[in-house]
């Protein structure tokens, strides 16, 4: 402070510099004005290096969260969960018990028994072990076809306790492997009838445990779900549960559909992108581990690191680079996370267990990856009993691990915050380009068309202009009308019975309707193109949508991301209308490509009537029109 | 040792003077029932009754003056300083775990079975403390009693359901009328600091008599247990404290060789040494079944209809007395009780966490038409909509089933509901009642530790009555039926992450307050750029 007076001495000199740089003399106010004014000149020259850093960024981190360098161990967050840490009863004369049941379900699968007879036997065997059981019968209406059939439960009340929480142990009559292709999840139904005589033996548990034997692969769990959470679904009948319980926390899906098994894989993702707790599957994991002495993976894939068998390099790439542990594990967890992704995106799970999460039950479903041993009753039995007493331990709904979260491993995880970026940078990136087209749009720079080659910086002036949003925001309305149009077709049951001949009709209709209005598009001399306003809307809202979905659905973002961006991002009108039309017919072609993929369109209705899985509304009403409004972008004049 | 035995003698020569002397204005009797259940379970309920012969209960008109002196042999003196510090005429305590399944145990011997801890009570009016004052001062002593929350069956959970919960004694008629008070507290477990001061208010402890059984590794193991207190006063004879214990314990769960055969050894650990000397009855009634082979040892000292009855005072020591089937045991495919005249399911449907749907479900399995009162006294917590009711019979509705309902909404926290309907089962039908709830949103402080497991809410109770020509009801016997105990779901917070909510909101409001304040105190000039720097 006193410093000022003395004699500068030599150090100080820069010091002072700085000091005059930071606060310049004159008017204050106005330089920093004029600061200000210099970075935003700066940051607006150098936005096109910005928005393609912002999309570089995103698609190499994408490209990056599959290594093994990146996330870290799983471990167990909820302390009362405890696993592994109990003596299991579970023993030869209880897998002799699974055997017999096994024995008369093969039975019953030669006699071809109905479901209702099925279901009947299934209560009776529950009854037998002096548990109160029921069945409850249920058609599903839809597009398509009516499903009928016929579940069985069971409610095993818990001793000493008010029954006002349960967990659930499952198995639904056909088994996933194929997703529902006719493979018996034999079994596993037979583990869940053992474990029925077994878990009655003891006193020490805290929660009601409800046994359920669905019928079918996805829809029985659906019908008994919504009857016992009493939500109507259109189109659904479902006899009500005789038998209810309290309020259920978690669920063990059981799928043991081979002969015997080598790894119990682990499936977890749910309706509409929701994950269960990932306490759930850590404690799953260690439990059959140390317990059962039964390694996991994640679905089905071997880790090649571990099991020779799967130690196979893929046709791209020779085996000496392969054999970088580096890039084993790379493609090991990129399969993971692809395979992740496909369930998450596609809206659908994994398994019975993804029709648990809407109810806020966390749930996984414990896969027997069939194999020639050397695992079978005994251990699958011993997981199960250890899981649900650690499940027993419960005192609250599990809450404190992670909700968000990539397993790219068993005991790997990453959580938001190392994978959410990308998809955001991508997004941000979408935004920034919006944007700058946005304000473009509101300028010209008024120069002679003579000089335009010259580039002479000091004659050209910017007017404002005006920007025909009225004409790109109807543009936009109309596409997303056309989309739930589109929607509203696609689901009657006329379309849906014969999608071979429809869709191609469809897809001329889609392809042609927009091109009428696009006719009438006019552009007022002054102001700007439609198409630039109609692309920066276009990409501004496509980066909301994007940015949107990521917190619900990331795999449907980073999709999205690959899918949608560089469609919208692309786009951009031509001089001559031929090269117009066809880039126009090009884009439009991709918003309705889906049409022609006839089994997953039939799925993917099904899912939405059947499982309220939003990915076809979605596809129709917000994917399609986005890609279109690209089009039309394409399609208008300059 | 040595001492103990010398003293022996001399103190049980002085126990049977003090049992003689009590037994002129005191009177004590012991009981144990043992039945046998449908689905292989054993149920075992033991009464300790303790009569105050000409007593009567403190008039709370007299509270504040001078208490006349209480000289008890065999009557316990703890409760019975509450009972006259409070004026109490009438008490009943239930320590309740796990849920009696009416369906395929019958109807229980003690009517109390509400999961949970249930107090309700019926006090004189007039005194200069008013009744609410009393049963706070009520509750809290019998939480240090009994080593339970009671206290927390605060005014939130504090009704006055006076129709379905009839004094089960005599009232006096004083010049103020009686008032009742029931709270129910379903998340309270009862273990064995309950039933340590429960067995300290019995004459002879757990050391001799029926109570040696009362072993509490394996009560608190049965699939259902619960403590009882109960104090009546029966105008003529006196004031009288039953204390119960009931148990159903599973012997399926521990033998391998799937027969239901019980002993004193088996279900209880032990065997019955000694007998009270003061209790001047002490008996054990077993009931035999009806239409299957057994064997009962020892003899019993009296078989009337299917029950057998022993006196433990006069039987021979160590007293086991056991039951053995011969044939193993298999369970009923169909589950079927004729003292119960209808079954109960209630739940509360939909997973929001802002609305839900209350359902309760009455399955009426008699050929005749059963009357039923039917009362909830639910926590602020959930409030009904009673508009959205709806009645369903056999799935086709009908709102005949309802009439006489009383509803004294809840008051945001502080009052509960109480909710009170007369319903009418038609015969052999199947009765669903709807009704769309709401679910609190509650202040931050009001969240238990575990906040994330959601709020036990009390079992409905439904009393079977008769409706008289004056359109009064006369519970008819037979007595309430409890339904299950709930779990709600409210909106909680993230409580595992204080510190990113404080940073959140710190930040928040520190941003808005940094602008407007930024805004508030700058003056606004016009500049002029140079023109060499316009871009």
């Amino acid at each position: 402070m006193d410093g000022a007076e003395r004699p500068l001495s030599k150090w100080k000199q820069p010091l002072l510099k700085l000091r005059d740089r930071l606060r310049p003399s004159g008017d204050v106010n106005l330089k920093r004005l004029q600061r200000k004014r210099a970075l935003f000149a700066l940051l607006t020259r150098r936005l096109w290096l910005i928005k393609f850093t912002l999309f570089l960024a995103g698609y190499l981190w994408m490209i990056y969260i599959p290594s093994p360098l990146w996330g870290r161990g799983t471990y167990i967050d909820e302390n009362a969960l405890q696993p592994a840490q109990v003596n299991t009863n579970w023993n030869w004369g209880d897998v002799h018990a699974a055997d017999r049941h096994l024995e008369q379900l093969e039975c019953i699968r030669d006699g071809n028994w109905t479901s209702e007879q099925r279901a009947r036997w299934l209560k009776e065997e529950f009854g037998k072990h002096g548990v109160v059981s029921s069945t409850q019968r249920y058609s599903f209406s839809t597009s398509l076809t009516t499903i009928h059939g016929t579940n069985a439960y069971a409610v095993l009340a818990s001793p000493r306790h008010s029954g006002t929480e349960a967990m659930i142990i499952s198995a639904s009559w056909l088994s996933r492997s194929g997703e529902g292709d006719g493979t018996i999840n034999i079994r596993g139904v037979s583990t869940v009838l053992a474990l029925a005589g077994f878990l009655k033996r003891y006193s020490y548990w805290a929660k009601d445990i409800v046994f359920v034997v669905s019928d079918g692969y996805l829809d029985g769990m659906q019908a008994w779900l919504g009857a016992y959470h009493g939500s109507s679904q259109s189109g659904l009948y479902a006899e009500p549960l005789q038998f209810t319980s309290g309020v259920i926390w978690t669920a063990l899906n059981i799928d043991y559909p081979g002969h015997s098994f080598s790894h119990l894989g682990v499936f977890f993702e749910g309706l509409n992108g929701r994950l269960p707790n990932q306490d759930l599957i850590n404690s799953f994991e260690r439990i059959a581990r140390y317990t059962a002495g039964v390694s996991v993976t994640v679905y089905d894939h071997l880790d090649p690191r571990a099991e020779p068998s799967a130690n196979k390099a893929p046709w791209f790439l020779p085996q000496f680079i392969y054999n970088i542990p580096e890039v084993k594990g790379y493609l090991y967890q990129a399969n993971n996370i692809v395979r992740h992704a496909k369930y998450q995106a596609s809206g659908r799970g994994s398994g019975v267990h993804g029709l648990f999460h809407q109810f806020r039950i966390d749930a996984i479903t414990l896969f027997a990856v069939p194999a020639m041993g050397p695992h079978g009753f005994h251990a699958i039995g011993r997981t199960i009993e250890s899981t649900l007493r650690t499940m027993n331990n419960l005192l609250e709904r599990l809450h404190a691990s992670f909700f968000f979260y990539i397993l790219p491993g068993p005991q790997r995880f990453l959580k938001i915050g190392l994978y959410l970026p990308s998809v955001i940078l991508i997004s941000v990136a979408m935004m920034f380009h919006g944007l700058s087209i946005w304000s473009n749009a509101g300028w010209v720079e008024e120069t002679l068309p003579t000089e335009k080659e010259s580039k002479v910086q000091s004659t050209t002036k910017w007017r404002r202009r005006r920007r025909p949003i009225i004409s790109a925001l109807c543009i936009m309305i109309a596409t997303h009308t056309l989309g739930l149009i589109v929607f509203n077709i696609v689901t009657t049951p006329w379309f849906m019975k014969n999608p071979q001949a429809l869709s191609p009709c469809m897809l001329v209709l889609g392809i042609a309707t927009p091109l009428l209005f696009v006719r009438r598009v006019g552009t007022d001399v002054g102001s700007a193109p439609t198409f630039m306003v109609l692309k920066a809307f276009n990409l501004c809202l496509s980066s909301t949508v994007i940015s949107i979905i990521t917190l619900l659905n990331f795999s449907l973002a980073a999709s999205l991301t690959l899918f949608l961006t560089p469609v919208v991002a692309l786009s951009s009108p031509a001089l001559s209308a031929q090269v117009r039309l066809i880039k126009y017919s090009a884009y439009a072609s991709i918003a309705f490509a889906w049409l022609l993929f006839h089994q997953s369109l039939v799925d993917v209705v099904w899912s939405w009537q059947v499982l309220s899985v939003w990915l076809a509304p979605f596809i129709c009403i917000v994917y399609t029109p986005l890609v279109l409004q690209a089009a039309i972008v394409c399609s208008l004049p300059c | 040792m040595l001492l103990g035995r010398r003293l022996a003698w001399p103190s049980t020569l002085l126990y049977l003077c003090l049992a003689a002397l009590g037994s002129q204005s005191e009177r004590f009797t012991e009981k144990l029932t043992i039945n046998s259940l449908q689905d292989g379970k054993v149920a075992s309920k033991f009464t300790f009754t303790t009569l105050l012969k000409g007593a009567s209960p403190r008039d709370p008109q007299k509270l504040d003056g001078e208490d006349e002196s209480q000289h008890y042999t065999l009557f316990p003196l703890a409760l019975g300083q509450i009972l006259r510090e409070h004026g109490v005429t009438e008490l009943h305590l239930t320590l309740n775990a796990g849920n009696w399944n009416y369906d395929r145990w019958g109807y229980p011997e003690e009517t109390g079975v509400g999961t949970g801890a249930e107090l309700w009570a019926w006090m004189g009016d007039g005194a200069s403390k008013t009744v609410d004052e009393r049963w706070k001062g009520l509750r809290n002593a019998l939480a240090g009693l009994f080593c339970a929350s009671l206290g927390s069956l605060d005014d939130l959970r504090t009704t006055s359901p006076a129709e379905s919960f009839v004094p089960e004694g005599s009232l006096p008629r004083w010049d103020a009328p009686h008032q009742i008070r029931h709270a129910s507290l379903p998340s309270e477990h009862v273990c064995t600091e309950n039933l340590t001061p429960f067995l300290k208010l019995l004459p002879c402890k757990s050391l001799s008599g029926i109570a040696s059984l009362l072993n509490p590794h394996r009560l608190f193991d049965a699939d259902w247990h619960g403590m009882g207190v109960h104090v009546v006063w029966h105008e003529g004879e006196g004031v009288e404290v039953r204390l119960t214990f009931q148990a159903v314990l599973d012997p399926l769960r521990s033998l391998l060789g799937k027969k239901q055969d019980w002993s004193f050894q088996s279900l209880y650990d032990r065997t019955i040494h000694r007998g009270c000397p003061v209790a001047q009855s002490s008996e054990v009634v077993a009931s035999l079944p009806t239409n299957a082979v057994y064997a009962i040892q020892p003899e019993p000292h009296l078989v009337e209809r299917n029950l057998a009855v022993y006196d433990v005072n006069t039987a021979d020591k160590p007293l086991n007395i056991r039951l053995i089937w011969p044939d193993p045991f298999t369970y009923p495919l169909e589950y079927h009780s004729d003292s119960v005249p209808f079954s109960v399911r209630r739940t509360l449907r939909g997973s929001s966490q802002a609305w839900g749907q209350l359902s309760v479900v009455i399955t009426n399995h008699r050929s005749t038409e059963v009357k039923t009162l039917y009362l909830e006294t639910m926590p602020w917590l959930v409030q009904f909509y009673l508009h959205t009711i709806q009645t369903r019979v056999n799935g086709v509705v009908n709102d005949g089933v309802l009439s006489n309902l009383t509803y004294i909404p809840s008051v945001p926290h502080s009052r509960p509901t109480t909710f009170q309907v007369l319903l009418t089962l038609p015969p052999k039908s199947t009765v669903e009642i709807t009704m769309e709830v709401t679910k609190a949103f509650l202040r931050y402080t009001e969240h238990p530790p575990d906040a994330q497991r959601g709020w036990d809410l009390p079992p409905a109770v439904f009393t079977p009555v008769e409706v008289t020509k004056n359109g009064s009801y006369s519970p008819p016997l037979g007595g309430r039926i409890y339904s299950s105990t709930l779990l709600v779901d409210l909106a909680t917070p993230d409580f595992s992450m204080p510190y990113n909510v404080i940073i959140f909101t710190c930040s928040v409001v520190a941003f808005s307050f940094g602008s407007i304040f930024n805004i508030l105190t700058r003056k606004f000039v016009v500049l002029r750029f140079p023109p060499d720097n316009a871009l």
